[in-house]
């Protein structure tokens, strides 16, 4: 089942929400961003708890608009679980199927079914609050698969839970995900959760979509800068861009002359200002080739598979990273140290300083 | 995530399809007690040609007979407040800081005064601290005196003492709650910082419990500015009358509606006045009321090795003791011998004539079982849909609101019994259709009055268990395929369920309790456990009033068990 959400506007006094997204059947679509930019709302939009003010919501290639939340057969996973107090284990995952009017022996076997999916056999009678975090997880998650949804709608449902869990609930969220083939729009702010379980990510920031790709496409070439600083961390240098360079462009920076490949492979014009962003793993200490920087250690954290390093040069910040196995080199390394790093050009890339505002136009 | 996710919240559009729904109950509201209330109002304010006019108030605030009633209802409710007060609050830390053995039994007996009528306590008084009660005689026997040594009844000190008896658990119920809930390392940050002993409960403690106590003293306030039964008996006389006394025998005795309604106009403005201030308060305090035992730690054992240590049982077995007395005194006067003041042996000659077939008396109970049963079946719909009403915040009048639909609690029974006598008069189709005009002896608005009386209760049960449902448990239920009907059937009603009991069980122990409005509205033929209790203290027959009053104690006693359980769960 496909879900398109149609020039979808939903006005708060702070901003309003637009939307303009299709998701494929079957494929996992996560909307990213930081907390208080939209996304439950949005969640909310296509569950049917609240109405766009305009646009219209398609399932399946049908308008939903007019249809009541308990009429639009999407399923949906909060992050406080919401399972009923007063049913058992058993009871929760069937109550979608006995509302909706399923054969009592046919409701029954599709819960057992569910739970014994999500590793829970044998918890049908227990009380839901003799449940720990990651097992009310699951029988929220296989509540809302229980009755057959044409969508399932996940709000960031690892949240609450703690890392380790997290990980291991996430694993089994994208294997479920994938054997029912279900359609899934999955909510977090978290951006690791976001680019291990996608098959495509929408960044968004207050209200509006800034970028929707593959993980791959979102983390290694992003629009903007805030797509670029809320997917892992980027180094940041401002530049004006010279000529042609071999493959490259060649860049004036603070840091010295450093080069870049062109932006869509063209050669830009009409915007002056520049900012060359790379990711701090794309650095290598020393190196002869590629653009290399020179700075002063300003403060070094030992993070177990990796050692960060924090470099000052000629007033910029930049951040290194280590691997462990090289670590070596970096041990000796003192705040105030003097240390040389060169990036690889093509891990390098340009966007505009104002960029941020100059992608309000959702690419899908 | 956005701040006005609240606007989808709670049950939402599709969950109640109609405003009907809440129609009735506000229709009901506005015809049995705003209109009543009203029209009584409007008689205060009109002069004997029916034109407004301010002439009969501005005539009682000129008489000094009135002006003194007035300044002693004043009088004895703040003073029987500071008392409740001073009673209640030891107690209320005692139970929010420590454990000890007996801990459940003084909880649970702070629930006692919500059920237990009033005309009981009186009778439990009476009988006590009479002057031929137990507490005399006992003291006459160890002293070896032939005159009674105390003379507490019929007197101000009488009135004071029956509201603060009747009242501290107010007090203690409510501020123990809030102290229980002080996260204790807000001390522990205090006294890091330096702060010990009395700094540190001024400084520290005290401001947080500011709000509670003031709340608690503005219930307690409201209680006995309308209190009854109470200034009716205990006080004996014009002496001691208050402004819901003087309504009572203006209205009934008098015969003088107008004079009564410009004199009930007088006295609700001044309780509402402490009702809005009681409602402001528990607003700011936010607390619930329920008595959490759980997280109190210190052994009261502690305490006891302290200086003064030994005051600490002594109270406890004092609170108890002044709960106990009346009712044990009431329940052991009743199995007495012989009517009148001679004491005789063990009887249940009493007993058996309340349950004759061809007394009055159990009409009596019969009437009181029927108008129980039928406030509790319209005061539980009517409560939960307005606590439902009240729990949807979107409603911008929901400010407003809340006062508007809680101020039977803050209006006399005794103002609203005058209501309906004179809604009778303006509206004939309502007076045939309720009351003495019709026949029935007035019962339907018995149950109209005692139902008004009882639904804020079952809002206050209602409502704070509404309001922990999670707004994502009735949207889950939806996104699964619950309509309206399943969802309240399937999701709210069985969690609402020891709510809903709860509710029940005050509206029933209200109604059985409930002597008021009931004396103002029943006709003479018409009587009720209480009114019988009353009318057998009025001809002196003890023994007789302490059967029947052991008897309503019995049901009362049901429904606090009742409340008891369900409270726990909630």
């Amino acid at each position: 089942m496909s879900l398109r959400l149609q020039r979808v506007e939903k006005r708060y006094p702070e901003f309003t929400i637009r939307l303009d997204l299709t998701v494929a059947p079957g494929e996992l679509l996560t909307l990213l961003g930081p907390s208080g930019c939209g996304k439950t709302t949005s969640l909310r939009l296509v569950a049917g708890f609240i109405s766009p003010d305009r646009g219209r919501i398609w399932i399946d290639g049908r308008p939903v608009d007019r249809e009541p939340a308990h009429r639009r057969q999407v399923g949906i996973v909060f992050q406080d679980y919401a399972l009923f107090p007063n049913l058992n284990v058993l009871d929760n995952v069937r109550f979608g199927p006995q509302v909706q009017g399923w054969p009592a022996a046919e409701a029954r076997r599709r819960a057992e079914e569910l739970l014994e999916r999500v590793h829970l056999a044998g918890y049908g009678p227990r009380r839901v609050d003799t449940l720990s975090g990651g097992e009310k997880q699951r029988v929220a998650l296989a509540r809302a698969l229980a009755p057959r949804p044409r969508l399932l709608l996940l709000d960031e449902p690892l949240a609450a839970l703690d890392a380790k869990l997290r990980q291991s609930l996430r694993r089994e969220i994208h294997s479920l995900q994938h054997d029912f083939r279900i359609t899934t729009v999955y909510v977090t702010h978290d951006q690791e959760e976001a680019l291990a379980l996608s098959d495509r990510i929408a960044v968004m920031r207050a209200g509006r979509i800034e970028q929707v790709g593959s993980p791959e496409e979102v983390y290694a070439r992003p629009r903007n800068l805030f797509v670029a600083g809320f997917l892992g961390r980027a180094n940041l240098v401002p530049c004006t861009l010279g000529g042609r360079e071999g493959g490259f462009l060649s860049l004036q920076t603070a840091l010295g002359r450093l080069q870049a490949p062109a932006p869509d492979g063209r050669l830009p014009s009409g915007i002056r200002r520049w900012v060359l962003v790379f990711r701090p793993e794309a650095c290598r200490l020393g190196g002869r080739s590629g653009n290399r920087f020179r700075g002063r250690v300003v403060r070094r954290e030992y993070q177990g598979s990796q050692v960060e390093l924090e470099i000052e040069a000629q007033g910029v910040r930049l951040a290194v990273t280590v691997p462990e196995q090289h670590g070596q080199e970096a041990a000796n390394l003192r705040s105030g140290s003097p240390l040389s790093f060169s990036v690889d050009p093509a891990r390098c890339w340009l966007i505009p300083e104002s960029g941020a505002k100059s992608f309000s136009s959702p690419g899908s | 995530m956005l701040k006005s996710r609240r606007a989808g919240r709670g049950l939402g559009r599709a969950a109640w399809p109609s405003a009907a729904l809440f129609a009735v109950p506000l229709a009901f509201l506005a015809l049995f007690f705003y209109y009543p209330l009203l029209s009584m109002l409007a008689g205060g304010l009109s002069d004997s040609g029916g034109r407004f006019s301010l002439s009969r108030v501005l005539a009682i605030l000129r008489d000094p007979y009135y002006l003194r009633i007035i300044g002693f209802t004043f009088e004895q409710a703040f003073l029987s407040t500071l008392l409740s007060l001073a009673l209640g609050l030891p107690g209320a830390y005692l139970l929010a800081r420590y454990e000890f053995a007996g801990k459940r039994v003084v909880r649970a007996l702070s629930t006692v005064p919500f059920v237990l009528p009033s005309i009981i306590l009186v009778l439990g008084f009476v009988r006590f601290f009479g002057n031929n009660g137990t507490l005399n005689r006992l003291l006459m026997g160890l002293l070896r005196l032939r005159e009674p040594p105390l003379r507490v009844l019929y007197s101000f000190w009488a009135i004071l003492l029956a509201h603060a008896f009747y009242n501290f658990p107010v007090a203690m119920r409510i501020v123990s709650a809030l102290w229980a809930r002080l996260p204790p390392t807000l001390e522990e940050a205090a006294r890091s910082l330096g702060a010990h002993g009395p700094r540190l409960f001024l400084r520290v403690t005290l401001p947080q419990l500011a709000p509670g106590v003031l709340a608690s003293a503005a219930l307690i306030y409201i209680f006995c500015f309308l209190s009854f039964a109470v200034v009716l008996v205990l006080g004996g006389g014009p002496r001691f009358t208050t402004l819901e006394v003087e309504i009572y025998r203006l209205a009934k005795v008098g015969l003088d509606l107008p004079a009564a309604s410009a004199l009930a106009l007088i006295g609700a403005l001044l309780s509402l006045l402490a009702l809005f201030a009681y409602l402001r308060l528990q607003a700011r305090a936010a607390f619930a009321e329920e008595l959490e035992l759980a997280p109190a730690g210190r052994r009261l054992t502690e305490l006891l090795r302290r200086p003064l240590g030994f005051l600490v049982p002594l109270y406890l077995a004092f609170l108890v003791l002044v709960v106990a007395a009346p009712i044990l005194t009431v329940v052991g006067y009743s199995l007495q011998g012989r009517a009148g003041w001679s004491v005789g042996g063990f009887s249940l000659a009493w007993y058996r004539r309340l349950l004759d077939p061809g007394e009055v008396h159990l009409r009596a109970i019969r009437n009181s079982l029927s108008f129980a049963a039928l406030t509790v079946a319209l005061s539980v719909p009517l409560g939960t849909a307005l606590a439902y009403l009240g729990s949807r915040r979107r409603t911008a009048g929901s400010s407003v609101l809340e006062p508007l639909l809680m101020l039977p609690l803050g209006v006399s029974t005794i103002i609203l019994g005058l209501g309906y006598l004179r809604a009778y008069r303006v509206l004939p189709w309502l007076g045939a259709a309720l009351g003495p005009l019709s026949g029935s002896g007035g019962w339907p608005a018995v149950v109209l009055a005692h139902t008004v009386i009882a639904y804020p209760f079952v809002v206050r049960a209602v409502s704070p268990v509404l309001r922990k449902i999670k707004p994502s448990l009735p949207e889950a239920a939806r996104s699964l395929g619950a309509g309206s009907w399943q969802l309240f059937l399937r999701l709210e009603l069985p969690l609402l369920k020891s709510a809903l009991l709860t509710g029940a069980a005050f509206a029933f122990g209200i109604s059985v309790g409930e002597i008021n409005a009931t004396l103002m509205l029943a006709t003479p033929e018409l009587t009720t456990m209480p009114i019988a209790v009353y009318r057998l203290i009025g001809s002196y027959n003890f023994v007789g009033a302490s059967a029947m009053g052991t008897l309503l104690m019995l049901l009362c006693f049901l429904a606090f068990l009742a409340i008891d359980r369900m409270g726990r769960e909630l």
